[in-house]
């Protein structure tokens, strides 16, 4: 049982794994193929993935209405939000527009999902801004090379802003555009950089940990 | 006196704050002031040049990744990219792995196609939405028909005007995404990198500097950040659009955070040294 159970699943993924590797660097027609097929295999699993996703959120929200907790209400929104756009995408054949007039979908796409969704992304902007002037306090040395990139890089992002830094700092004969160029080129590419190769050893590192069946938390507990 | 009086701006009631905000995000919607686009970024530029060197009827594909959160940013760099490659008379293809950018790509294409007489399944063709993006990538390295056998209206792919002679990246002139995720990321690691594929890349405003090191290794030939970068491609191509007419609310807005910043650094350096 524990074979079945264990070693033949860790087996196809060292297998899958090894070869999936192998395919990137060989360029022929085997290994072409064999990725074809592994890519039409990993959009069925995602088509299923997403099933299994939506049924679970259905079934969450059902316990919530059922049991009446807090907030129950919201979890009707869950319904109603997916009929409301679910029913006129299969009514209309997924279409939006038919000879330039919005269907029923686009419609719902239009003026139910573009709208809340616009807006949920808007009040952000509310918030950052009240919060940077509630926390954007030079309170130390860092804090203020913070603040001074952070300005800079402001300023110099609108029209205004560069008009602003050419009447008080043209003297300078330096633009704010070449300022925010050395600040994006230098000391932020470094850091990003940094982050980005650190995130690739981490991930190769994991990667090579499950092939070879050190990392199993994907198998579950039994 | 002073003191507390001071530390009073401090527990200012946040609503002020956003009705503040809104007043100088709405009042240049309602009665723009026409505040100039000054510069020109480098990575815009660059991105602009690129498309303009393409031989007319190559094919481009975009990569159309954003919903209607990042849209009053990717919207208008989207529809000015597109209608630069009209433009040109460039055959495009139009693929999305964020199921919310149906729509948005169909406002697009309702709109922008008949300014230039471009015709749908002959100068370009939209593909349906695919969610595995890792995949449809790997897949359209070999054999794009694979995955997009049909349009999105259901006619065979393969027998499109507008598909003459593309069956993988080898046949693609530039690939442009334009995202609110990190799919850019991808289509430079699998695609870009892999199948020697040039790739421009337009983005959200707040995720602009975390491409720095793709661009200072030319991995991508260039890109568009935000709203701004919107406008400067839209005033590359000599067509304003809403990149243009937002970017007054952009600097006011821009503007007003400057100021609060240093209020309250200035109400902290009052108070310290009080």
């Amino acid at each position: 049982m524990k074979f079945i159970k264990k070693q033949i699943p860790l087996m196809i993924v060292m297998v899958v794994g090894l070869l999936t590797l192998a395919s990137y660097y060989v360029p022929n027609k085997h290994s072409v193929d064999y990725i074809e097929l592994l890519s039409k295999w990993e959009n069925i699993v995602m088509a299923f993935a997403f099933l299994l996703g939506l049924i679970s959120l259905f079934y969450s929200h059902y316990n919530k209405i059922s049991r009446k907790t807090d907030g129950w209400g919201y979890s009707l929104f869950v319904y109603i939000g997916f009929l409301g756009m679910v029913v006129p995408a299969m009514m209309n054949g997924g279409r939006q527009m038919v000879d330039g007039r919005l269907t029923m979908l686009g419609w719902s796409f239009n003026y139910i999902y573009n709208a809340l969704s616009a807006t949920m992304f808007a009040v952000l902007a509310f918030y950052i801004v009240s919060t940077a002037y509630r926390s954007f306090r030079i309170k130390s040395k860092q804090a203020f090379v913070l603040f001074l990139a952070a300005f800079v890089l402001i300023l110099g992002k609108v029209p205004l802003g560069q008009i602003i830094w050419d009447f008080l700092l043209g003297w300078t004969h330096a633009t704010v555009s070449e300022v925010i160029e050395w600040i994006m080129s230098v000391p932020a590419v470094a850091g990003k950089r940094g982050i980005m190769i650190g995130i690739s050893i981490g991930a190769i590192v994991t990667s090579l940990k499950i092939i070879f069946g050190i990392e199993r938390q994907y198998m579950g507990k039994d | 006196m002073l003191k507390e009086k001071l530390e009073k701006f401090f527990k200012i009631d946040r609503r002020w704050i956003f009705l503040l905000l809104a007043i100088v995000l709405f009042a240049p919607i309602m009665k723009p002031i026409g505040l100039p686009n000054k510069t020109i970024s480098r990575d815009a530029q660059n991105a602009y040049t690129f498309m303009d060197n393409i031989p007319a009827g190559s094919f481009v594909l975009f990569s159309l990744d954003y919903d209607p959160s990042t849209r009053p940013e990717l919207h208008p760099q989207a529809m000015a990219m597109v209608r630069h490659a009209f433009k040109r008379d460039l055959r495009v293809g139009v693929v999305t792995f964020i199921a919310g950018s149906t729509g948005l790509i169909s406002q697009i294409f309702a709109k922008v196609p008949g300014e230039y007489n471009k015709v749908n399944g002959t100068d370009y063709v939209i593909f349906p939405y695919q969610a595995n993006y890792a995949a449809v990538m790997t897949q359209m390295g070999s054999d794009l028909y694979g995955i997009y056998d049909k349009d999105q209206d259901g006619r065979d792919a393969r027998t499109l005007p507008v598909m003459k002679g593309v069956k993988n990246y080898k046949d693609m002139a530039l690939v442009v995404d334009i995202t609110g995720t990190s799919i850019l990321d991808q289509w430079v690691a699998f695609v870009g990198d892999k199948f020697n594929v040039p790739v421009v890349g337009g983005v959200t405003a707040i995720s602009q500097p975390g491409y720095g090191p793709y661009l200072q290794t030319k991995q991508l030939k260039g890109l568009l950040g935000g709203m701004k970068g919107a406008a400067e491609y839209e005033s590359l191509i000599k067509e304003p659009g809403k990149g243009t007419s937002g970017i007054d609310s952009l600097n006011l807005a821009h503007l007003l955070v400057l100021i609060l910043i240093m209020t309250s650094n200035i109400i902290l350096l009052i108070i310290r040294y009080l």
